[in-house]
């Protein structure tokens, strides 16, 4: 019982929660159905009724919705949301965008409930990471327009920890504070976690594992907590166990590793996630495939996430039975990627957690790198580079005869290496932009 | 493990708690003080129902 946040659903025997799965599905399908215009116009051209899913291969049958459908209702009544709003605007208690990275930020309608439930996922990631509530976390996130880290917030204040925003301090200032309040988790992207340590013993001469007490780092945002030699730089700069998580503002915080780190689990007690094939569409279902997530939160109420083509690239691992008892099913190295990013250079699909794994697995290398692929003449040209430590300079040409072979292993394609001094790459707070692809759009 | 756990005992009071907060709210007269508690009473059970009664059903 210690492990778990709720025992019963998260060692539910795979056939009952699979039951569980298709109950909760027909309940949001009806509830979207009768109260969203939106989804009842897709469900109603795409000739699906209530009461037409009665079979797990029935879901199928029910359309996708994709980010830009969303983003076409938007901006009308029920204003800003448009017609995918299942509540009458006075029930909406929380307002959160989408970072815009792909196109035009995506509004999120949120009621008490719905935050409760936002706040309920967050525990189970939470927990299922060893977080109680004798912990003193630290959240050195900017508070604002983005979800972020806001159901974290609410999550562990859930599990009874005591919470530090470290909302408008700059990186010196939230590192001290944790230092002289003895924080013993805290929660940021990757790219932060890397950032602070940098700053931390640059700037302030302070060893984050021997001088602060951070025993516990979930990251979220960036798929370096499944890169393994991201996570390995990671935890030994803080001398902290550090562990994935997945959400996003549309869907909820739906996948997460417990303490275990034997991938990530999705909570299927609150969501269904499906993995179809890249080309197909076909679903996948066995371990080791690649292919496209789509997902359905199943009790988010007041704006929907039904059958959402997140494009998120992700693969089922093939290990059926995680150490912690859980019978939620694990993904092997946790988002790899979005469907929009893995880009085809040269001919060949790159994805660019590949290059990020490489150089984080040098230690001669710091942490920042950056990729930029452009067109000289017909071919496509990917310049990568990266920072030497300091010291490193003499060694050069062995760093760079092992860049060249991981490279080639990892991703089968060859590079135009650029060795820079430590510091002079561009550093970033939240999430980090480091794939740079400048070929001109056909 | 689920057996372990008095599932229909638990779902049958969250049923009596949302019984009690929504009777509240009809004898409230309008009190905000009182509606809007019971709303937010009301969300902290509904994830009761989604944690422990929705599952009762199919056990």
């Amino acid at each position: 019982m210690e492990q778990y946040w709720n025992p019963i659903l998260e060692t539910l025997p795979r056939e009952k929660l699979q039951r569980l799965q298709l109950k909760k599905f027909q309940n949001i399908f009806k509830w979207a159905y009768e109260h969203s215009k939106f989804y009842h116009k897709v469900y109603s051209e795409a000739g699906i009724e209530l009461g037409d899913i009665r079979t797990f291969d029935d879901i199928r049958k029910v359309p996708k919705v994709e980010k830009s459908m969303m983003r076409a209702i938007q901006g009308k009544d029920p204003y800003p949301y448009g017609d995918m709003l299942c509540v009458p605007l006075g029930e909406v208690t929380e307002y959160h965008q989408t970072s815009g990275t792909t196109g035009q930020p995506v509004y999120q309608a949120d009621t008490w409930q719905d935050w409760e439930w936002h706040a309920d996922a967050w525990a189970y990631v939470l927990y299922a990471q060893g977080y109680r509530a004798s912990d003193r976390v630290f959240l050195p996130f900017g508070y604002n327009i983005f979800i972020a880290f806001w159901g974290a917030h609410y999550g562990a204040e859930k599990l009874g920890c005591e919470v530090i925003p470290g909302g408008v301090l700059n990186t010196e200032a939230r590192i001290l504070r944790m230092q002289e309040l003895r924080a013993t988790a805290m929660m940021a992207t990757p790219t932060y976690i890397l950032g602070m340590a940098d700053v931390a013993r640059r700037k302030l001469g302070i060893d984050p594992a021997r001088d602060l007490q951070i025993r516990k780092i979930t990251v979220a945002g960036e798929p370096g907590g499944s890169i393994p030699t991201t996570k390995k730089r990671m935890e030994e700069a803080w001398g902290a166990k550090v562990y994935d998580h997945i959400g996003a503002t549309e869907i909820g915080d739906w996948g997460y590793e417990c303490i275990y780190q034997s991938g990530l689990h999705v909570n299927e007690a609150l969501f269904l996630v499906e993995i179809e094939d890249l080309d197909t569409g076909k679903l996948i279902t066995e371990p080791g495939r690649r292919g496209k997530m789509v997902i359905t939160a199943f009790d988010r109420m007041a704006q929907p996430c039904i059958r959402f083509d997140s494009k998120d690239i992700i693969e089922w691992s093939p290990i059926d039975k995680c150490e912690c008892g859980r019978t939620f099913r694990l993904l092997r190295g946790g988002v790899m990627g979005r469907a929009d990013d893995i880009t085809k250079v040269k001919g060949v699909l790159l994805a660019p957690t590949s290059i990020e794994e490489v150089v984080r697995s040098i230690p001669q290398l710091g942490d920042e790198y950056e990729v930029l692929v452009t067109k000289k003449g017909d071919l496509d040209d990917i310049t990568l580079k990266v920072e030497l430590m300091a010291g490193q300079e003499g060694n050069v040409d062995a760093i760079k005869n092992k860049l060249v072979d991981q490279l080639r292993v990892k991703t089968g394609l060859r590079y135009t290496l650029e060795f820079h001094e430590y510091g002079t790459l561009p550093r970033y707070d939240v999430k980090a932009k480091r794939f740079k692809d400048l070929r001109p759009k056909e | 493990m689920a057996e372990e756990y008095k599932i229909g005992d638990m779902a049958e009071k969250i049923q009596l708690l949302k019984q009690t907060a929504t009777e509240l709210k009809r004898i409230s007269g309008g009190i905000q003080a009182v509606d809007r508690n019971v709303d937010r009473i009301l969300a902290s059970i509904k994830m009761l129902e989604i944690n422990i009664s929705d599952v009762a059903g199919i056990l």
